[in-house]
């Protein structure tokens, strides 16, 4: 076994954490570079305008994907853990029928289906082929957190961690936006990353008993902030 | 029956767990305090009728009136509640249905005012069904949660393909000129709305949940400098959807604006709804007054009468 305080000796774990931080890395290639979550439009109406503001903004943004996305995610994972396909395609639909904005739609679907093709050609996955085949059939919409899910599950990713790499990607996409919207260095975006990371255990705390029809947020301006980037003429982003 | 059961799914939400408390004047859901009321519209040799109505105090309608000069078609019914506002321990249901081809607009007498409460809470579930054909427009006056407010509502939508409903919530962060903490100060404001297609198919839902305490409430992207939002969703066709769409501007004023909003697509064809902040009620209706004049000129072929002056 492990000695865990000197980490001497090793453990079977190594090659799974590994894996996480491969899966957790912002360069595998899913397209998430091209979304900004709203933060180009933020920028532009100087809703975010400084470190501060950016620090608020992911704040707010991962408070609300713990709320949605990642109950989401969390019940698809336990549907993937129980083979459950049903449950899998009804966790998928019920997140999708709650994004409201086509471009939001477009992160969720486009990047999803993303994630599982490239998932299959690294590891063979039979939920995850079934799941992507429902994909391309119209039976489901392919929601990027439902994918995950069923990928983390097939390789012992337990729930917490599923969650964890779920958030951490997405306050990672709004960071490497912000550096090419606003004046901002790669060490202030570093700094509010690492802040930011702080409050997910609370998070994954406050959503994990809540079932599907419990997926709720609030947050108005954010929500005119998803109509305004669609009308938008100058952009570097598809959301 | 029904009712009970519905309003039973309400009871037992999460976010009520902590306001169970009886008041000390009428218990909860007594006999007055269970407000129901059940309109519903038809086509009676091509005109639009009310048909059948359903009331128990303390909600009340009295009857279709048809005063909307620019679609005189159009039967109105006002909401009214003889109860003042919504108090705790207080029960609403409202059931509205619009039959094949026909059309109707519902509102409400003045502002939906939910008081200050010690103990328990209020519930409001609403059904919404429009059959073939049907436009309905269901804009009830801007919703006031009182400091230390729980409120909680629940909408089941059921839409055919091819009608068009206008329906939306306008909310207002409690008396704003009246004391500093009636800003959100409410302790809960929960309002879930689903929709779906005849045959069952879900289209889109929506939940917002405010509890006292929110940390965010005051973020720049959550409310910072407002006070009143709306969310006003048309379902319609997607062909009328997308002609509505290009004619409604995005409002986002660089400089200190008084009002923003947009229109944003929503999932499975649904149709679309529209977002709207702004510092004062007026504000919020003016951008929502801009949406709904655009949905009836598209989706109906008439447009807005100018607005009374005592609105």
């Amino acid at each position: 076994m492990a000695d865990r305080a000197s980490g001497r000796g090793g453990s079977p774990g190594m090659a799974h954490l590994a894996r996480l931080l491969q899966f957790s890395d912002s360069t595998l290639p899913i397209g998430s570079f091209a979304f900004s979550n709203g933060l180009e439009s933020a920028v532009q109406t100087g809703v975010v305008s400084d470190p501060e503001s950016l620090l608020a903004y992911v704040d707010l943004i991962l408070r609300q994907t713990a709320r949605m996305d990642g109950i989401a995610l969390l019940h698809a994972h336990r549907a993937a853990l129980a083979r459950d396909h049903e449950a899998i395609l009804l966790a998928d639909r019920e997140l999708f029928c709650r994004r409201v904005g086509e471009e939001q739609q477009l992160m969720l679907t486009r990047v999803g289906k993303k994630f599982a093709e490239l998932v299959i050609k690294i590891m063979p996955s039979p939920a995850l082929e079934r799941w992507l085949a429902d994909i391309r059939a119209n039976a489901t919409p392919g929601c990027l957190p439902v994918g995950q899910a069923i990928a983390l599950a097939h390789m012992d990713v337990d729930e917490a961690e599923a969650f964890v790499m779920h958030q951490y990607a997405i306050a990672s996409m709004i960071m490497s936006a912000a550096l090419r919207l606003m004046r901002i260095d790669h060490l202030d975006t570093q700094r509010i990353l690492f802040t930011a990371q702080g409050r997910v255990e609370g998070d994954y705390r406050a959503v994990r008993d809540r079932s599907l029809d419990e997926m709720a947020s609030f947050a108005p301006v954010f929500d005119v902030l998803v109509a305004h980037h669609t009308t938008t003429h100058v952009r570097l982003f598809m959301n | 029956m029904a009712l009970l059961e519905q309003l039973g799914r309400l009871d037992s939400a999460r976010e009520l767990r902590d306001f169970q408390t009886e008041p000390a004047q009428m218990r909860a859901a007594a006999p007055g305090k269970v407000g129901e009321l059940r309109l519903g519209f038809s086509l009676r040799d091509d005109r639009s009728v009310l048909h059948d109505l359903y009331r128990v105090a303390p909600l009340l309608v009295q009857q279709a009136l048809y005063w909307d000069e620019a679609m005189p078609e159009l039967p109105i019914c006002s909401i009214i509640s003889i109860g003042g506002g919504i108090l705790q321990g207080d029960r609403y249901r409202i059931d509205i249905t619009v039959a094949e081809g026909a059309c109707a607009h519902v509102t409400s007498q003045s502002a939906n005012r939910i008081h200050q409460m010690d103990a328990n809470y209020a519930s409001q579930h609403q059904t919404v069904t429009l059959e073939s054909g049907a436009y309905l427009e269901y804009l009830p006056d801007f919703t006031i949660a009182y400091r230390d407010s729980r409120f909680i509502n629940h909408s089941d939508i059921v839409i055919a393909e091819d009608a068009t409903l206008l329906y939306g919530e306008m909310m207002l962060a409690g008396r704003k000129h009246h004391h500093a903490d009636e800003r959100f100060g409410l302790d809960l404001l929960s309002v879930a709305v689903a929709v779906r297609r005849p045959d069952g198919r879900k289209l889109f839902a929506e939940k917002i949940l405010i509890e006292k305490g929110d940390p965010t409430i005051d973020y720049p992207a959550v409310m910072r400098g407002y006070d009143a939002f709306a969310n006003i969703m048309c379902l319609t066709p997607p062909a009328v959807a997308a002609r509505i769409r290009d004619r409604y501007e995005t409002n986002f004023p660089p400089e200190a604006p008084r009002a923003i909003s947009g229109v944003c697509r929503l999932p499975n064809d649904a149709g679309l709804m529209l977002r709207a902040v702004g510092e004062e009620t007026y504000d919020v209706r003016n951008e929502v007054r801009r949406f709904w004049r655009i949905v009836r000129e598209e989706a109906r072929g008439r447009t807005l009468p100018e607005e009374f002056l005592w609105r």
